[in-house]
C-alpha cells in the first residue's frame, strides 16, 4: 500500500464521518460539531496569517465579530436572506483586516501581536457603545425562522451542520490550493525570509497585507456561521473577543501551524474540550478552567509539533515517501505533505 | 484543472447528503414535533397569553411526580461570585423536597434542577438552555433563576417559541415588561427604573434643589438608570449637573468619580455595580467630596461595601429583602430558619466557601420561596397554569423580605414582583444597611414609571 | 487647574502599577524572548498569597516581604518545569504561548480554590487612617499642593517604582549577576561559550519576574483596598501597551511607557467625553504611532535583520 492510497483511502471515510454525523447525533451534539467547523474556520484564517505567512494576530476574535455583527444585523434589520450576508460579513471583515494590515508592514512580530490584542479588547467596548441590540443591550439576535433549513427533508440542526462544513471544506480546499500555489510560495517565502523575498521579486507588502486581508475574512464567514448556530452576535461581555483570539490560536497550534487539516482537528479538540472540562469535577466548578488550562499545557508537550504535525511524522515514517507525487484528497482529507514539505518554524 | 479536482467531492456531497438522510439512526420526527399546543380544545382556560404560535402543547401536565427545573449561571472564573444565588434557591428546594414536596392541584411534587456553567457569557447560556430544555422542550418544565440580563435576552425568543416558562429572571431589567415575551418573568428585585424614582423621592423630599451628578455602567443597565432618573425628575428643580459612564467589567472608576466630583454636585447617584461600586466610594472620598449618596441595590452586599468602609457611611439605597447582616434580624425566626436550611442542605456548593451573611444567597432563596408559593397556587401541574399563577400573585410574603414588603403581578398589566421598597442607609461602623422611613409602595406602577422605549427596546 | 492635577495624580498611581508589572513582562522578555501572559495571573496569586499572610496574623509589611519570597522560589520552579521544556532553541515560540495560556487560566482558579473567590479586604503597606468598620482604612495624606493633596497611596506606589528601579539598575549594571543575565538576553550561545550558566540565569530571570509581580500585585491590591480574581485583568492589557511602547527588552522603557499610558488614560476619561468608555483606544493608537516611527518602541533595542 503506497502513500496516495493511504490518504485516499483515510480522506474518504473521513469525509463519509463528517457526512454521516448529523443523522447520527442528536441536536445538542450536531451544533457542537458545527461550533467546531466554524470555529475551524476562523482557525484556518489565522493559520494561513500565523502559520504560513508568520504574523501573529491576537485580534481576530475581533474580525470574527465584525463578520458576525454584520451577518446578525443585516438579517436581523435589513431582511436579508442569511446565505447572502456571508459573503458581505467576509468582505467587511477583510476591510477592517486591511486597515490593521497596512500598519502591521511596519510593526512585526510581539508588537503586531499587541497591537491586534487591542482591537480584540476594544471591539466589545466599541460594541456596547454603538449597538443598540434587543432589550437594549449590546447583542444582535434574528429570529430563529431566518434560518429554516432549506431543504425540508432536513431538521435545522442537520441542514445548518452540513451547511457550515460544506463553507468549511470549501475555505479548507481553498486555503490548501493556495499555499500551494505561486502565492502560497510567496507568503511562506516572506516568512521564512523577508528580505531575502524581496530580492528576488515578491512583493512583500502585497503579500502581506493580502493575507491579513484573506485571514481576516476567513474569521468573517466563521463569524457570520456563528449567528447560525448560535444565533446572536454579542459584545456585552468584555472578554469574548479576547477569549475567542486566544481559542483560535490554541486551535491552530494543538493542530499542527502550517498544516492544512490541523486547524480543524485543533478546533474540534477544542471544542470538545471545553465541554468536557466545565464542570467536571462535581462540587467544584471553580477549577474548569484549571483543568483546560492543563489540558492544553499537556497537549503541548505530547505533541509538540500539532496534533496534525506529529501525526504526520509518524505517518512519514510508517509509509515513506518515494516521490513527491501530489495527492487528491477528499473533502475533509488529511495532507500530511504539507507538514513535512513546510517545517513549522517560527523564527528566523 | 482545480475545478474538475473538488467537482467529484461536490457531487459526492450532495449525494452522500440524500443517501445519508434515508438511513438516519436518531430518532427524528421532527416534521410535526408537539406542534398542536393551539387546538383551541382548552377554551375553558382563561388566559392572558397566547398559545396559539406554542411549538409545544403549554396545557400537557407534567408526566410522574417531579417537576424539573433548569438554570444557567456563572460559576467559575471571574464572575463565579452569581453562584452563590443558586445555593439560597438549590438549598429552599431541597428543604421542600425533604419536607414532602410541592403540591400542586392535589398532588405532590419533587423538584429536580439541574444546572450549567455560563461564565455570564450570553451564548454559553443559550446553548446551555437549548440544551438543558431540548430542542423540543421535553426535558425539563421550567427554567428558573438564569442572572444576567443579555443572558436572558438571548434566550428569550426561544423560550418563548417553546412556551416554556422562564421565571425569575435574576436582574433588574425594566425589558422583563415586554409584552412580547409573556413566558419571561423577571424576579424580586427592584427594576432599574424604580430604583432611581426611589432616590428622586427621597430628593424631593429632603433636597428640593439637588444638583445631581450619575455614575453608570455603559449598557442598558446604566441607561435604564440614567433615563428613568431624568424622566422621574420632570417638572422639580432636582438637576442633573454631570453623568460619567464607565465600561462594565472595570473595577477601577477613579478618575471619573473625580469629574463628577468637580462637578459641585451635592448629591451622587453611584449605579456602579462589583467592584466598582465600593471603588466609586473610597475615591469620592479621596475627593474629599461629600453628597449625598445613594448606591445600586445591586451594591448591598457584605463584600462590596465592607470594600468601601467608612467611605460608605450614610450611603442610601432601596431595598426589600431583610440584610443577613443586620443584628436586628439575628434573632428573627425566618433569618435563623434561613441560615440552618443553607447550612444543612449546601455547605458544599460549586467548590465554593459559605459565607452566610451574603445576601445575595438570601436573594436566591426567596425567590424559590415566592416560586413555591406560586406552584402550589397553580391550578394545574401544566406550564400554562404555572405561568397564568405567576403572573396574578397576589400579595405574597416572604418572612425574609422587611415587614410590610409583598409580591404581587397582575398579568400582562404589571408583571414586576419587586415594586415595594424600603429606605435603607449603610452604617460603616456597625457594618450593614438599616431600614430608614417609610414602606414606599409603587405596586403597579413600574410600567407608567418607565421611558417606554426600555420596555420594549 | 487642580482637576487637572487630580487626573494626572490618578495616573501617576495607575501608571506606576501598570510599570511595575511592565517591568516583570520586560524581564522575561529579555531572557526568553517572550512576553509572559501569564505575569497578571502569577501577580493576583502573590497578591493573594500576601492577603493570606495577613488573615494569619502577620503585618502586611512583612506578609508582602514573604510573598514576593516565595512568588521567586515559585517563578522559577515553573520555569523549570513547565516553560523549559518546550522553548529547546528552534522551537516555535507559539507552543510557550499556548503553556502561558494554560497557566493563566490554571493560575486563576487555583487561587480561587485556595484562597477565596470573593473580593478579599487587601491592608495598605503605607500611613492609613481607619476608623469603625473599616476594616482596612484609607490612605493618609502624604503632602498638600494648593487645594490637591496628595495620598499616600501614590506616594507609596510611585516610591515603590523608583526603588525598583533603582534595584533593578544596580541589578542589572553593577553586579556580576547583573552582567550574566544581560549577557544571556542579548546573545545566548556566547554567554553559554563564555561559561555563564544559562540555564540557571533563566530561572534566575523568571524568579526575579515573579518576585517583581508579587509587589505590584500586592501593591495594587492595596491601592484599590481589596485583592478579587479579576484585580490584574485589564492592569495586565495596560502593562503590555505599557511594555510596547516603552520596548519590550527595555526596563527605562516600560517605566515610561507605563506612566504615558496611564496618564493618557485618565486625561482621556476626564477630558475627552466622545471616547468615554472606549478610553482604551488612546493608548493603542499612541501605541501603533510610536511603533510606525520606532518599529521596536521608545526605547527598544533595534535589531538588525540578516539574510
Amino acid at each position: 500500500m503506497n502513500r496516495t492510497t493511504v490518504r485516499v483511502v483515510v480522506g474518504v471515510l473521513v469525509a463519509i464521518a463528517v457526512l454521516y454525523a448529523p443523522y447520527y447525533f442528536e441536536p445538542v451534539w450536531n451544533r457542537e460539531l458545527s461550533r467546531a467547523a466554524y470555529f475551524a474556520i476562523a482557525a484556518m484564517g489565522l493559520n494561513l496569517l500565523t502559520g504560513f505567512n508568520g504574523q501573529i494576530s491576537i485580534g481576530h476574535g475581533a474580525f470574527f465579530g465584525v463578520g458576525a455583527f454584520t451577518s446578525a444585523i443585516l438579517v436581523d434589520t435589513h431582511g436579508w436572506s442569511f446565505e447572502a450576508t456571508i459573503p458581505a460579513a467576509a468582505v467587511l471583515a477583510a476591510v477592517v483586516g486591511v486597515l490593521v494590515g497596512i500598519p502591521a508592514l511596519r510593526v512585526k512580530g510581539l508588537h503586531l501581536a499587541l497591537v491586534t490584542l487591542g482591537l480584540a479588547v476594544l471591539f466589545p467596548r466599541v460594541g456596547q457603545k454603538y449597538i443598540d441590540g434587543a432589550g437594549g443591550v449590546a447583542l444582535v439576535r434574528p429570529k430563529r425562522r431566518e434560518f429554516d433549513s432549506l431543504l425540508s427533508f432536513l431538521a435545522d440542526d442537520q441542514w445548518q451542520y452540513l451547511e457550515t462544513v460544506l463553507i468549511a471544506a470549501l475555505l479548507f480546499l481553498l486555503a490548501w490550493n493556495l499555499v500551494r500555489s505561486r502565492v502560497g510560495r510567496a507568503m511562506i517565502a516572506v516568512r521564512d525570509q523577508e528580505v531575502a523575498a524581496s530580492t528576488v521579486g515578491i512583493n512583500v507588502a502585497r503579500v502581506k497585507v493580502g493575507t491579513f486581508a484573506l485571514s481576516a475574512a476567513y474569521a468573517g464567514i466563521a463569524g457570520a456561521l456563528s449567528v447560525m448556530i448560535d444565533r446572536a452576535a454579542d459584545a456585552t461581555n468584555p472578554l469574548l473577543a479576547f477569549r475567542n483570539s486566544i481559542e483560535f490560536l490554541v486551535a491552530v497550534v494543538i493542530g499542527g501551524t502550517a498544516t492544512i487539516t490541523g486547524p480543524a482537528v485543533g478546533a474540534l479538540i477544542l471544542v470538545l474540550l471545553r465541554r468536557h472540562t466545565d464542570g467536571l469535577i462535581e462540587g467544584k466548578e471553580v477549577l474548569s478552567p484549571a483543568i483546560f488550562g492543563a489540558a492544553l499545557i499537556t497537549m503541548i508537550y505530547v505533541l509538540p509539533e500539532g496534533i496534525v504535525g506529529g501525526l504526520g511524522k509518524l505517518f512519514g515514517r510508517l509509509f515513506p515517501a518515494r516521490a513527491a507525487v501530489p495527492a487528491t484528497a477528499g473533502a475533509a482529507g488529511p495532507d500530511p505533505s504539507t507538514t513535512t514539505t513546510t517545517p513549522t518554524e517560527e523564527e528566523p | 484543472m482545480n475545478r474538475s479536482r473538488w467537482r467529484g467531492p461536490l457531487a459526492l456531497f450532495a449525494v452522500a447528503m440524500l443517501l445519508m438522510s434515508s438511513c438516519s439512526s436518531r430518532g427524528d420526527d421532527s416534521s410535526d414535533d408537539g406542534g398542536d399546543g393551539g387546538d383551541g380544545g382548552n377554551g375553558d382556560v382563561e388566559s392572558s397569553i397566547d398559545i396559539d404560535d406554542c411549538e409545544t402543547d403549554p396545557t400537557a401536565e407534567i408526566e410522574g411526580d417531579t417537576i424539573k427545573l433548569v438554570s444557567s449561571y456563572p460559576q467559575s472564573e471571574l464572575v463565579g461570585a452569581f453562584a452563590e444565588i443558586a445555593r439560597g434557591w438549590a438549598a429552599y428546594f431541597d428543604k421542600v423536597n425533604e419536607e414532602g414536596g410541592v403540591e400542586i392541584a392535589g398532588k405532590s411534587y419533587q423538584i429536580e434542577f439541574e444546572d450549567k456553567d455560563d461564565v455570564y457569557n450570553p451564548q454559553q447560556t443559550a446553548s446551555n438552555i437549548e440544551e438543558l430544555v431540548g430542542a423540543d422542550g421535553s426535558n425539563a418544565f421550567a427554567v428558573f433563576s438564569v442572572v444576567g440580563t443579555a443572558n436572558n435576552i438571548n434566550v428569550r425568543d426561544f423560550l418563548g417559541e417553546l412556551c416554556v416558562p422562564n421565571l425569575f429572571a435574576a436582574t433588574g431589567s425594566v425589558a422583563w415588561g415586554n409584552p412580547d415575551y409573556p413566558w419571561l418573568l423577571g424576579s424580586t428585585l427592584a427594576p432599574y427604573t424604580l430604583e432611581a424614582q426611589a432616590f428622586a423621592d427621597y430628593l424631593k423630599e429632603n433636597q428640593p434643589e439637588a444638583k445631581v451628578a450619575m455614575l453608570v455602567q455603559n449598557d442598558e443597565f446604566g441607561a435604564t438608570y440614567e433615563q428613568g432618573f431624568r424622566q422621574a425628575i420632570e417638572g422639580t428643580d432636582i438637576e442633573v449637573v454631570a453623568v460619567e459612564e464607565y465600561p462594565s467589567g472595570a473595577d477601577e472608576v477613579s478618575t471619573q468619580v473625580a469629574s463628577l466630583a468637580a462637578s459641585d454636585a451635592d448629591a451622587f447617584f453611584n449605579g456602579a455595580t462589583l467592584l466598582a461600586c465600593p471603588d466609586a466610594l473610597t475615591s469620592k472620598q479621596d475627593e474629599g467630596w461629600e453628597p449625598t449618596t445613594w448606591v445600586s441595590a445591586t451594591c448591598i452586599s457584605k463584600t462590596l461595601m465592607i470594600l468601601a468602609g467608612a467611605a460608605g457611611d450614610g450611603a442610601l439605597s432601596f431595598t426589600n429583602l431583610k440584610d443577613p447582616l443586620n443584628p436586628a434580624y439575628a434573632d428573627d425566626p425566618a433569618m435563623v430558619a434561613f441560615k440552618e436550611t443553607v447550612e444543612q442542605y449546601r455547605t458544599d456548593f460549586k467548590g465554593r466557601a459559605l459565607d452566610l451573611e451574603n445576601a445575595i444567597i438570601l436573594y436566591g432563596y426567596v425567590q424559590a420561596e415566592i416560586f413555591v408559593q406560586a406552584l402550589e397556587a397553580a391550578e394545574a401541574p401544566t406550564r400554562l397554569a404555572v405561568m397564568e399563577s405567576v403572573h396574578n400573585i397576589d400579595g405574597f410574603t416572604s418572612d425574609l423580605a422587611i415587614d410590610g414588603v409583598s409580591f404581587t403581578t397582575s398579568g400582562g398589566d404589571d408583571p414586576f414582583l419587586g415594586e415595594s421598597l424600603r429606605l435603607v442607609q449603610y452604617d460603616a461602623a456597625a457594618g450593614h444597611f438599616s431600614e430608614i422611613g417609610e414602606l414606599q409602595d409603587w405596586e403597579g406602577e413600574t410600567l407608567s414609571l418607565t421611558p417606554e422605549d426600555l420596555v420594549n427596546a | 487647574m487642580d482637576l487637572f492635577i487630580r487626573y494626572i495624580l490618578i495616573g501617576i498611581g495607575n501608571g506606576a502599577v501598570y510599570a511595575a508589572l511592565a517591568l516583570a513582562l520586560v524581564l522575561i522578555y529579555r531572557t526568553t524572548g517572550l512576553l509572559n501572559l501569564a505575569q497578571g495571573e502569577m501577580a493576583l496569586f502573590s497578591a493573594y498569597l500576601s492577603w493570606w499572610f495577613t488573615t494569619h496574623g502577620v503585618p502586611i509589611g512583612l506578609a508582602i516581604a514573604f510573598s514576593i519570597l516565595l512568588s521567586m522560589i515559585g517563578g522559577a520552579v515553573i520555569e523549570r518545569v513547565l516553560i523549559r521544556p518546550v522553548t529547546a532553541p528552534g522551537k516555535s515560540h507559539l507552543n510557550v504561548l499556548i503553556v502561558m495560556l494554560g497557566m493563566f487560566l490554571a493560575i486563576n482558579a487555583i487561587s480561587q480554590l485556595l484562597f477565596s473567590t470573593d473580593a478579599e479586604p487587601m491592608p495598605k503597606p503605607w500611613p492609613s487612617v481607619s476608623s469603625p468598620g473599616d476594616p482596612v482604612g484609607r490612605s493618609a495624606r502624604l503632602l498638600d499642593i494648593g487645594n490637591t493633596s496628595i495620598s499616600w497611596a501614590v506616594g507609596a506606589l510611585a516610591l515603590t517604582l523608583i526603588g525598583l528601579c533603582l534595584f533593578l539598575y544596580l541589578l542589572l549594571q553593577k553586579t556580576k549577576l547583573g552582567l550574566a543575565l544581560r549577557a544571556v538576553a542579548s546573545n545566548p550561545a556566547s554567554a553559554r561559550m563564555v561559561g555563564i550558566n544559562t540555564s540557571a540565569m533563566l530561572m534566575v530571570g523568571w524568579a526575579l519576574a515573579a518576585g517583581i509581580g508579587a509587589l505590584a500585585g500586592s501593591m495594587v491590591a492595596a491601592d484599590r483596598g481589596s485583592v478579587s480574581p479579576g484585580l490584574m485583568t485589564v492592569v495586565l492589557v495596560y502593562a503590555f501597551a505599557a511594555a510596547a511602547l516603552g520596548g519590550f527588552d527595555s526596563p527605562v522603557g516600560a517605566v515610561v511607557g507605563g506612566m504615558i499610558v496611564a496618564i493618557a488614560e485618565s486625561l482621556t476619561i476626564g477630558y475627552v467625553d466622545a471616547l468615554s468608555t472606549i478610553e482604551l483606544v488612546v493608548p493603542f493608537a499612541l501605541i501603533l504611532l510610536v511603533l510606525l516611527v520606532r518599529p521596536t518602541g521608545l526605547f527598544g533595542r533595534r535589531v538588525v535583520e540578516r539574510v
